[in-house]
């Protein structure tokens, strides 16, 4: 009987302790951090107000601030705009190619925030893009039509690479809605424009307005853009100005601090009022059941329009930058497509790339970070699924909001917190691989407890209880009849978050040190010294890792568990 | 009966679900003991607590008054503190959903509880051809378990349940999910199973005619509380309580006043509105007391001429006849009354016919007039 408790008390009450560590102490840590006068282990350091006083009254914050909003406003109007067409074309119209523009929606969500950054700085930079000097050739141009080093080509940037996730979400939503009051609409003798106008957009209100706030936090928290477009442009929003109060010499960390507040203050407020929106309608979608086949509006001649608008969509924001990309990396010297330079196309940036002195390091510690991250999360959030879903154990909800916190925390956040943490905790990390693991783990744990409480919530209660009245532990029970049918969200959830820790850049620029340098990191400082060449050879590198583990991985998760 | 011949003893045992105002008490005070050996079931309608009860054998749910033990040993008590996991009882359990888990296969099910245990692979093997065998499911081991058929799998969660051989076998209406054909079939093979076996049973269903096909024992539950335990033809013909009368099978119901029990041989006497019956008094009648004379529809004799005796009889017209095949189920107005009667198909009814009907007086059941507190009519005119 004593071994049955303690496998099971020390699983539960580690794993909930863990959490309570991994999301509280943070937050915790950034709120003192702001308020102290110098960072922890300086002498002389004491309570102050005068890192917010730094920051407000500054008039460049306000000018920030607006920045910020901007930003983040155009980026979540422009990605919802196109996100939801092709959700929309996708799932409720009878537009030909549908099954092509499933994968093309997808592709940019593999491509790491940098590369995608970089592919557009490539294509829209006034001086060397590629599309600039095209159209300016073509129409006999004095300058160039695009600058990407604007607050318009800034939202362009981040909008393509987020629009696939108001894709997915919007595609689900699209899934779930009940047609029959769409149906009934269209018996009552209105048209399908007047029902589309009167009938679905009101019903999908609510979703619309959940995936807003979500793209605005990601606007709000967005990096890459605003450090590689921004910075040269002068354009800064709170995350870069975060990023140089810390990468000044000496770095005012009170300073990043107070911003970081300030940002996690917006970013929560957007995750806060998400939360309460969804809520609501995931009720309704349970009201209205799943496993409707949604009905297909035939757009009759019009279909050939919508065609041509999804390709031209995914022209722009597919093949044009994976081009760009591709030619890149192959091209001795950087240079717009021609025969001469086709001519010289050499695999030397591949080869430069991978025997760049802490290639072999990065590469390593990305991968490492990647799996051990993806893993833990999903074994961690496995676990807390079951506390908050299967067991009666008290305090269930409060750990489920728990390990969703960290969404509400912008990369960059995480990474001044952390450095807080770990310059003042007595675990000697600071500067190691394992403080991003910890980092990554935090960052991502919102994805795993989702995806995994969704699973969970699927598997019978019987399944479960056949297992302890077949005399197994509560161990025996989670490892063999657990874990194995949640396999399929497992393997999904690990997937993505082996994707997005394996571009993870905001977090990891302020924690990483010299032997613990990742692949996102590596190609920055390629990028900043001016190699673009073989920044691009990376990028190719790193997409082809995380196509092959994701590959793997549905392998290895279909071996192990039921395959979908 | 000696106490160590009980498999499993519950006694007193009450539960709560929910917190606060939305406390709902489900089970008031049940107290069962099952005789080894045999196939006890637990018959009351939808949300009478038969599964709450199930479950607390099973250590499924935790009791919050009572004692529950198995083969003498004590798996719960309130008042000592003890309750043992669910996985350290000697049980076997069938689920209403079979829960045969989809990601293993039919071998791999079945093993399960041996694995777990780490029994060696050899043994194993061995035992789980046994069990299969028994189930009638032998050459099925390595297909998957999804790949099969409602029957297939309740044979699969029955083996799964007896390979480690427990001591209770627990099943919790285990022939709900199939097909009407298919639940008829099942009845004798789940009975002849257990007779093969031989391991105590506890057998939940909300089917009176399950209970009556399958049962060596039968609790009747209502509203949480245990109504009557007896065996299938007791509680059939000779029921004890106003519920159990209603519940299995079909009765007529006529209240009245007891005028004397009558004693020995002697049937007792009852006064209603339609005259007085001769009958058999249940327990807990007394004289000058109200209670209710129930009898069966088949045990209603129907005649067109009027007979000799003139002791329970009673002149009616035929409201409603159907031909059943086998019967003719009638609905017969005695004044403002109207009674059930099956009767013999030779005899062709017509509504509006004259009849004159004999209650059997060995078959009029005096019961008393009003069950526990708690329970409404509508359940009880189910
Ligand atoms: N986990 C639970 N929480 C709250 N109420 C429950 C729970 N399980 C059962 N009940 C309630 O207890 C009563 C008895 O349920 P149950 O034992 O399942 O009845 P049945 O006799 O149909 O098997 C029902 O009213 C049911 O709604
Ligand atoms: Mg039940």
């Amino acid at each position: 009987m004593g071994r049955f408790i303690n496998a099971q008390t020390v699983i539960l009450l580690g794993c909930s302790l863990f959490v309570l560590y991994l999301a509280g102490i943070p937050l915790v840590m950034l709120l003192y951090g702001s308020v102290r006068s110098a960072p922890i282990g300086e002498p002389g350091a004491a309570y102050t107000i005068q890192n917010y006083i730094k920051a407000y009254f500054d008039r460049e914050f306000y000018l920030l601030f607006w920045n910020s909003i901007k930003y983040a406003l155009g980026t979540c109007l422009v990605s919802f705009a196109i996100g939801t067409f092709l959700a929309w074309v996708n799932e409720r119209t009878n537009t030909p190619f549908k099954k092509l523009f499933l994968v093309m929606a997808l592709i940019p969500f593999i491509i790491p925030g940098i590369l995608s950054t970089i592919a557009w700085i490539l294509l829209l930079s006034p001086k060397i893009g590629l599309i600039n000097l095209v159209v300016k050739n073509a129409l006999g141009l004095e300058s160039a039509p695009f600058n990407i080093y604007s607050m318009g080509g800034m939202i362009w940037a981040e909008a393509i690479h987020l629009y696939p996730l108001v894709f997915l979400l919007m595609s689900a939503s699209f899934r779930n809605m009940d047609t029959s009051l769409e149906e009934a609409a269209l018996t009552a003798g209105s048209s399908t424009f007047t029902t589309l106008r009167r009938v679905t957009l009101p019903l999908m209100r609510p979703a619309m307005f959940g995936v807003l706030l979500v793209m605005f936090v990601r606007g709000i928290e967005a990096f890459e853009v605003p450090a590689l477009v921004g910075v040269p442009a002068k354009i800064s929003v709170f995350t870069t100005k975060i990023f140089l109060a810390i990468h000044q010499f000496p770095s005012d960390f009170g300073l990043a601090g107070a911003y970081a507040v300030t940002l996690l203050i917006i970013s929560g407020a957007g995750v806060l009022i998400y939360q309460r929106v969804t809520k609501r309608t995931e009720r309704f979608a349970t009201v209205t059941g799943k496993g409707y086949r949604p009905r297909v509006i035939d757009l009759g001649p019009w279909k050939w329009v919508t065609c041509f608008i999804a390709f031209l969509i995914f022209l722009l924001a597919v093949i044009m930058p994976v081009f760009i990309l591709l030619w890149s990396s192959f091209i001795p010297f950087y240079g717009i497509p021609s025969r001469e330079l086709l001519a010289k196309v050499t695999l030397a940036n591949y080869h430069y790339v991978l025997t760049y002195p802490l290639a072999l390091t990065a590469f390593k510690n990305s991968f490492l970070l990647s799996v051990g991250s993806a893993t833990l999360v999903m074994l961690l959030t496995s676990v807390i699924a079951w506390i908050t879903v299967k067991s009666k154990i008290p305090g269930g909800v409060f750990l489920d909001n728990l390990a969703f916190i960290p969404i509400a925390m912008p990369g960059i956040v995480l990474g001044v917190s952390l450095i807080w943490v770990y310059l003042t905790l007595p675990i000697p990390i600071y500067g190691t691989i394992w403080v991003l693991l910890l980092a990554y783990i935090t960052k991502f744990m919102p994805y795993g407890i989702r995806s995994s409480s969704a699973t969970m919530i699927q598997i019978n209660k019987e399944l479960e209880e056949a297992s302890m009245t077949s005399g197994g532990t509560w161990f025996q029970t989670f490892r063999k009849i657990i874990l194995p049918l949640l396999m399929p969200g497992f393997v999904a959830g690990w997937i993505y978050i082996s994707i997005i820790s394996l571009r993870e850049l905001s977090t990891s620029i302020l924690l990483y040190s010299y032997n613990s340098t990742v692949l996102s990191i590596m190609a920055f400082d390629l990028w900043e010294g001016g190699q673009y060449t073989y920044v691009c050879a990376l990028g190719v590198l790193m997409v082809l890792l995380l196509v092959a583990m994701a590959v793997v991985a549905r392998k290895l998760g279909a071996r192990i568990g039921i395959a979908e | 009966m000696a106490e160590k011949n009980f498999m499993v003893r519950i006694q007193n045992l009450e539960k709560f679900f929910g917190e606060d105002r939305e406390r709902v008490h489900v089970l008031k005070g049940v107290s069962l003991d099952i005789p080894e050996g045999s196939l006890y079931t637990f018959l009351g309608p939808s949300g009478c607590g038969k599964t709450t009860t199930l479950r607390c054998v099973a250590g499924l749910e935790r009791p919050d008054i009572g004692s529950i033990s198995i083969g003498g040993k004590t798996v719960f008590s309130a008042a000592e503190r003890v309750y043992v996991p669910t996985n350290r009882r000697p049980i076997g359990m069938v689920f209403q959903s079979y829960a045969i888990w989809p990601h293993m296969t039919v071998f791999e099910n079945v093993a399960y509880p041996l694995t777990i245990q780490h029994v060696n692979k050899a043994d194993i093997k061995k035992r789980v051809g046994e069990v299969l065998k028994i189930v009638g499911l032998q050459g099925l081991e390595d297909r998957p378990a999804p790949k099969l058929s409602g029957g297939q799998q309740q044979r699969v969660a029955f083996a799964r349940a007896l390979v480690n051989e427990p001591k209770v076998m627990l099943l919790d209406e285990p022939l709900s999910n199939l097909d009407a054909k298919l639940r008829e079939q099942m009845r004798f093979e789940i009975k002849a199973l257990q007779r093969r076996v031989n391991i105590t049973t506890i057998y939940v269903t909300h089917d009176q005619g399950e209970a009556l096909a399958i049962s060596d024992q039968i609790a009747v539950m209502h509203a949480g509380k245990l109504i009557e335990v007896g065996n299938p033809h007791q509680l059939y013909s000779r029921p004890k309580r106003r519920f159990t009368a209603t519940f299995l099978g079909l009765t007529n119901l006529i209240p009245g006043k007891v005028v004397e029990l009558g004693g020995d041989s002697k049937p007792g006497r009852l006064e209603t509105s339609k005259g007085v019956f001769a009958f058999i008094p249940a327990a807990g009648l007394h004289a000058g007391g109200a209670a209710v004379l129930s009898i069966r529809p088949e045990h209603i004799e129907v005649m067109k001429q009027k007979p000799q005796v003139s002791e329970n009889v009673l002149e009616g017209t035929v409201k409603e006849a159907i031909f059943m095949g086998d019967a003719y189920h009638c609905q017969i107005a005695v004044g403002d009354t109207l009674l059930r009667v099956h009767t013999h198909p030779f005899l062709t009814m017509n509504p509006g016919d004259k009849v004159y009907l004999h209650l059997d007086p060995q078959s009029c059941n005096g019961l008393p007039a009003e069950d526990t507190e708690g329970m409404d009519e509508s359940a009880l005119g189910a």
